[in-house]
């Protein structure tokens, strides 16, 4: 860990107007709470939908995605990473450093809200809102982890997250159930279904596997870009 | 002290005596460039893989169909149904090929080059919009007439659906143009191209994401008529909704949209306000 390049990267990721683009989607998500609260949707059903589509479904892949790559990505798009590489601090320190900084914004950005819209909707019922932030904050940091290895390995980091997160995920998700064995969305709802007793919320994926999976995930894509880093390559783009 | 003497050589530089061809033929020069672009043609290995993969797919529907057509005898997919069902692979592709239109221009400030040709501003937009429409419309054309090929030749038992084929093409025009101005006026806002990726795709997952959750939850408090509305939230769905309104074909979400000039006056309000957006930020940009 590197306080110095935590600090830069924390400045480019929420300097000048770009924090805007990590705040406006958890502000979506509060707001539609407060609205369906309003119509008097209030009850634990919609709470958990609620969750499981927008809070977990939507929102954290996208953080993920936007915080996982957004620390790496637009420095080796730009070649100023090379100024960062040529100064003598250990590579897989500067993987672990960025690492750290991307899972705390999303945790930031995504678990915390994830818990004040499951709060303002349903109060503390059923442990839906404890649940689904426990959940999204496992979740959160092994997406951080993987889209920094994705940022790392391509160019187009963005594009290859956006086709995980939408149709693997998303759409072959939907209909095949092995595939959600493989989603970490999926694991995260596993999580959160051990801390709710709600009867609304059912896991697909055993605990005895999401709960290894996202160590084993998060470590290996850690330690992967920081290899990765070491021997990186500068090509031009078109 | 001597008069420095100085001589100019004459190099050889010569005049361009050929005719100057006029604004409206470096417009569409643009417009063609920006269209093979989208499909990574002239770019290289890698910028082909995912136009090239999202093209196939978008053809899967129709293998599929015509094989279907050709040995079971009926037709599995209305061709209305396309888009809404294909979304997804839609809005990877939008989100991928828009921000290449746009964004490299903006990041290395090359657009007073381009203006200081004939090319306008607007004309510079609007040869963007084009491409990126005609690239979109293609990607539903194609595959819907191929189906429509496909069953003119397999002779089914039903009449061919010639109305539907035709209103399903007018239907991927209003769909083209919609996501195309979304799209552009999205990834114009960064002359990145990560972030520009990032905020198309955050718009299409959130406003899926939003009009199913207020559809569900509208629909169980007994609010039809507001759970109609705000599944137009979707673009897909309220492109859906123009269509059949329009054309007077089977709504693609299973429960009907609202009737009426509703829907077909808020998509023209949505590609007015986001093509306002994209010509005010290039006038902008064309500024500083």
């Amino acid at each position: 860990m590197n306080s110095v390049v935590a600090s830069i990267t924390y400045r480019a990721m929420l300097g000048r107007k770009r924090i805007w683009l990590l705040a406006a989607l958890p502000l979506a998500l509060i707001a539609i709470a407060v609205l369906l609260r309003l119509i008097g949707g209030g009850d634990e059903n919609t709470a958990v939908r609620l969750m499981e589509k927008f809070a977990i479904g939507t929102i954290l892949p996208l953080l993920g995605l936007i915080a996982g790559t957004g620390v790496i990505s637009p420095e080796i798009e730009d070649g100023t990473i090379i100024h960062l590489l040529s100064k003598p601090i250990p590579r897989p320190s500067i993987a672990l450093t960025k690492f750290a900084v991307a899972a705390s914004l999303i945790v930031a950005f995504s678990a915390v809200p994830t818990f004040l819209a499951a709060y303002l909707l349903i109060g503390t019922e059923a442990g839906v809102a404890a649940g689904f932030a426990f959940g999204a904050l496992f979740a959160g940091i092994a997406y951080a982890a993987v889209f920094l290895l994705v940022g790392v390995l391509t160019k187009h980091a963005v594009v290859v997250g956006v086709i995980y997160a939408l149709v693997w995920e998303g759409a072959i998700g939907g209909y095949v159930p092995g595939a959600r064995k493989l989603s970490i969305q999926q694991w995260g709802q596993t999580l959160a279904d051990q801390v709710s007793s709600s009867p609304f919320l059912k896991a697909d994926v055993a605990l005895s596997f999401a709960a290894p999976a996202i160590v084993i995930v998060t470590v290996v894509a850690v330690l992967w870009a920081g290899q990765r880093l070491r021997g990186l390559s500068l090509t031009g783009d078109e | 002290m001597t008069q420095p003497t100085g001589v100019i050589h004459d190099i050889g530089y010569r005049h361009y005596d050929g005719v100057r061809l006029s604004r409206g033929y470096a417009a569409t020069a643009l417009a063609l460039h920006s269209l093979r672009g989208a499909f990574g043609l002239g770019r290289p290995a890698r910028s082909k893989i995912i136009p090239f993969l999202v093209a196939a797919t978008m053809l899967l529907p129709a293998v599929v169909s015509i094989a279907v057509m050709a040995l079971l005898k009926q037709q599995p997919l209305p061709y209305t149904g396309l888009a809404v069902t294909m979304q997804a692979v839609l809005a990877v592709f939008l989100a991928a090929q828009s921000p290449y239109l746009v964004a490299p221009d903006l990041r290395f400030r090359v657009l007073p080059l381009y203006l200081s040709r004939p090319v306008t501003v607007l004309d510079y937009v609007g040869a963007k919009f084009v491409a990126l429409t005609v690239a979109l419309f293609l990607l539903m054309a194609v595959p819907l007439t191929l189906i429509y090929i496909g069953e003119l030749l397999v002779e089914l038992e039903t009449p061919v659906h010639h109305g539907d084929y035709l209103a399903a093409m007018g239907g991927s025009l209003i769909f083209a143009v919609l996501l195309a101005s979304i799209g552009l006026a999205l990834a114009s806002f960064t002359p990145r191209r990560g972030l520009g990726v990032a905020s198309v795709i955050a718009f299409y997952m959130f406003t899926l994401a939003a009009s199913a959750v207020f559809f569900g939850v509208l629909l169980s408090e007994g609010l039809d008529n507001a759970a109609k509305w705000s599944i137009l939230i979707n673009p897909f769905f309220l492109v859906d909704a123009v269509q059949v309104n329009l054309f007077g074909t089977d709504p693609s979400n299973g429960e009907g949209y609202p009737p009426g000039f509703g829907p077909a006056a808020i998509a023209l309000a949505v590609i007015a306000l986001a093509l306002s957006a994209l010509f005010l930020r290039y006038r902008k940009a064309a500024a500083s």
